[in-house]
């Protein structure tokens, strides 16, 4: 406590009762906070350029939605009619299905390795933090790159990279992203290489924040390495799991670039997702309330997912 | 309610209004201005030889008639682009890009109609490349300043070496793929290079544009026109289903198709064929400085596709100038399409080895011949005159484009699928696109 904040207590302490309640109370408010304008001032920046860039876009999407777009002549009001049509759609049903299947793939996936790579890295030593920045990489390469990288290793003959690899283990060759067999995973597996490494420094972050008594504690009680992990670092990760899990699920249902950039939904549809399905009736068929329509939807989708964690979290803490 | 709440709802509200007050129709009436500079888009890799190609156009341009043009090369989702501007109510003043889109920009209002009086080299266009820009009303929509037709393209060295002639139908075709598929035709002792190279991925519906070059010489066809501006989906007739099956085969029997091809955009398979991966590629004109330099003028050949079932059409393109809407200097977009398609601004879009904007002329006063000696380009502008086929004029082509794509590059990556039950699904499927236009005639 400052002194400026001990003092009103100090001087009204010699008043009487009835004068005494309001007086610190407003000072102390005035002193603290200054005028009820001046977070306003300081938000203002970075609120103007959520309101135009990020607010004003939402918000005219939602309108989007309810219109026959046609900007230079006129738009057309169409009620429901464009989430009749997406919801309609079969295509949308299979991109929605894929895009759940590859958001739970790509968040369980890069969970698991990401926690893997945090245990295995944990640590003061001087080699761990260069191992620590090689493994974070894949998250600060653009993903274009990241994609035109893992097409390459996609080659589907048997020179292909990982088909050579394959045909070490007596294996493939497999199509990869080229077959719709397989193409679901490898988008998969692509998504988990890049999101796992920034999965990995989350849990690291929350290691550090687990009581070491608790391992020694543990360790005292004869428990073993598994035990320690499931009964001190697991448990100590529940806020982690709960914030990792969150966004990497956004992530997962936002998935676009990775997906346009290998497969463009194909082949045959088999890795069409939400936002690729979205952009092709928006933009590429010049279709924008329906792509509006959809990306309503799947904002709401996102939107009930995180609220349905918060509560579920909210509960468990309580 | 706290004055910090108020904000938010004022915020919110403001937002709303914006929002209302931009929903309404724009781009017409647009007060006129002729020393407005013209903003140009192309459709062109930025700081290729295309951009250097329109800026010089440009500058001629400029120079002839003193209106002011900035040239912006965008390749990249041009389209998307366009749609972004578009929906910001706040066009460019000129687009250069694929005659396919004179549809899609009629229908959503991005363009203006063309007044061919006011454009006085016009009469000079060839009817082919003038009936491509216009729209089923029989109003011109575009102005062409460029054509193309695809020829088949061989790696000679690959052909002599194997001895085979160059093929006249295609079993000779699939023969030849064949050979160079197994009979490893670079000599490296691997057997790592394929007969054909084609692009099939669903992006942009490349399958689709790839695909038409067999489809239509087969005798098939995406659409039928029935009669009155009306369309039938035609991707189960006998002819098309035959022009499906022999062109799948190819990838699924005969395996002559190059590997990860149902992925590969155009860049990617371009590189596949100078990397000397794939020994035949059918395709337009503008590749040829490329290849040339990547491969050597004496390494392929440049000849007309082998005879179909019932003809040797081949996909014709064009390239167009669109006049869009809501510009404040329309006496400049007429005076730069006039000055395009001029017989001086076609010499001008066809100088150069490399950076030329202007594949075949579209002006009847322009002799290839003379203009560029290579007769490789005369067999492209015969190829063109002879077989050239366009994709109809319908109010939106992109859909009918993507919806076959995804068809065609579903059926080559996965040969399990049924061929005739797959077809089915896909006339089903432009049958909803044609009646979502208003141009079904079920």
């Amino acid at each position: 406590m400052t002194v400026d904040h001990a003092k009103p207590a100090a001087v009204g302490a010699d008043r009487p009762a009835t004068e005494r309640a309001p007086a610190p109370k407003a000072r102390r408010r005035s002193d603290r906070d200054g005028k009820w304008w001046t977070p306003w001032l300081f938000l203002a920046p970075a609120l103007i350029l959520f309101v135009y860039f990020k607010f004003i876009p939402m918000i005219t999407a939602v309108t989007m939605s309810f219109q026959d777009v046609q900007p230079y002549l006129g738009n057309q009001w169409v009620g429901g009619q464009n989430y009749g049509t997406v919801l309609g759609d079969e295509a949308f049903h299979s991109a929605i299905w894929h895009t759940v299947i590859i958001a739970v793939g790509q968040t369980v996936g890069s969970m698991v390795i990401g926690l893997a790579l945090a245990l295995l890295m944990e640590g003061q030593s001087k080699r761990l933090k260069f191992l620590r920045s090689a493994a974070f990489l894949p998250v600060v390469v653009p993903i274009a790159v990241v994609a035109e990288l893992w097409r390459i290793m996609y080659h589907p003959t048997e020179d292909g990279m990982l088909n050579s690899i394959l045909g070490l283990a007596g294996l493939g060759p497999s199509g990869f992203i080229n077959d719709p067999d397989t193409s679901m995973v490898s988008v998969i597996v692509t998504g988990i290489w890049r999101g796992a490494p920034y999965d990995m420094m989350i849990f690291l972050a929350g290691l550090a924040g687990i009581d070491r008594g608790l391992y020694e504690a543990a360790t005292v009680d004869g428990a073993s390495r598994w035990r320690k992990i499931l009964h001190v670092t697991l448990p100590g990760l529940r806020s982690v799991f709960s914030i990792l899990f969150v966004l990497a699920a956004i992530r997962g249902l936002r998935v676009f670039t990775e997906v346009f950039l290998l497969t463009n939904g194909g082949p045959n549809g088999s890795t069409e997702v939400a936002m690729t399905l979205i952009y092709k009736l928006g933009l590429e068929q010049n279709r924008l309330g329906v792509g509006a329509a959809g990306a309503v939807l799947l904002f709401l989708a996102t939107l009930v997912l995180t609220l349905f964690v918060q509560v579920l979290r909210r509960r468990r803490d309580a | 309610m706290r004055k910090s709440r108020w904000i938010g709802v004022g915020l919110t509200v403001s937002a709303l209004v914006l929002s209302g007050c931009s929903a309404g129709p724009a781009g017409t009436n647009v007060a006129q201005d002729t020393k407005a500079p013209l903003e140009l888009w192309t459709r062109t890799t930025p700081g290729g030889a295309g951009e250097q190609a329109t800026k010089r156009l440009a500058e001629a341009f400029e120079k002839a008639s003193g209106f002011k043009v900035q040239v912006t090369a965008i390749f990249d989702d041009f389209e998307t682009k366009l749609a972004q501007r578009a929906a910001q109510r706040d066009l460019p003043d000129i687009v250069m890009n694929d005659v396919t889109q004179v549809g899609t920009l009629k229908s959503q209002g991005l363009v203006r109609e063309i007044e061919q009086g006011k454009i006085k080299h016009a009469a000079e266009l060839t009817e082919q490349a003038l009936k491509s820009n216009q729209t089923p009303d029989g109003k011109l929509y575009g102005l062409p300043y460029s054509a193309q037709a695809s020829a088949l393209l061989i790696r000679k060295d690959w052909r002599e070496k194997l001895g085979k002639s160059v093929p006249q139908s295609w079993p000779e075709l699939v023969d030849l793929a064949k050979a160079f598929t197994t009979g490893d035709p670079d000599g490296n002792g691997k057997n790592d290079t394929a007969g054909l190279n084609a692009t099939l991925s669903t992006k942009r519906g490349y399958a689709s544009w790839y695909f038409s070059n067999f489809l239509w010489a087969a005798g098939g066809d995406f659409i039928t026109e029935a009669g009155g501006g009306k369309y039938k989906p035609s991707m189960s007739t006998p002819e098309s289903a035959a022009a499906v099956q022999w062109f799948r085969d190819l990838g699924c029997k005969d395996n002559v198709i190059q590997p990860g091809s149902v992925t590969m955009p155009t860049p990617a398979t371009n590189e596949t064929f100078e990397a000397g991966k794939a020994g035949m590629y059918v395709v337009g004109p503008y590749l040829l400085p490329r290849f040339d330099k990547a491969l050597g003028k004496d390494k392929y050949e440049v000849v007309p596709m082998p005879k179909g079932a019932k003809n040797a059409d081949v996909l014709a393109e064009g390239l167009s100038i669109y006049m869009m809407a809501g510009s404040p200097n329309q006496a400049g977009q007429d005076a730069f399409g006039d000055f395009a398609i001029s017989a001086d601004g076609q010499k001008i879009g066809m100088e150069g080895e490399t950076a030329f904007i202007v594949q075949l002329p579209v002006n009847k006063n322009v002799d290839i011949a003379q203009v560029r000696p290579d007769p490789r380009w005369k067999t492209y502008a015969e190829i063109y005159a002879k077989s050239g086929h366009y994709a109809p004029s319908i109010p939106n082509w992109t859909p009918v484009r993507q919806d076959t794509a995804d068809t065609v590059s579903a059926l080559i990556a996965d040969c399990k699928l049924d061929t005739k039950a797959e077809l089915a699904k896909l006339d089903t499927k432009l049958t909803a696109t044609l009646q979502q236009q208003g141009i079904s005639a079920s």
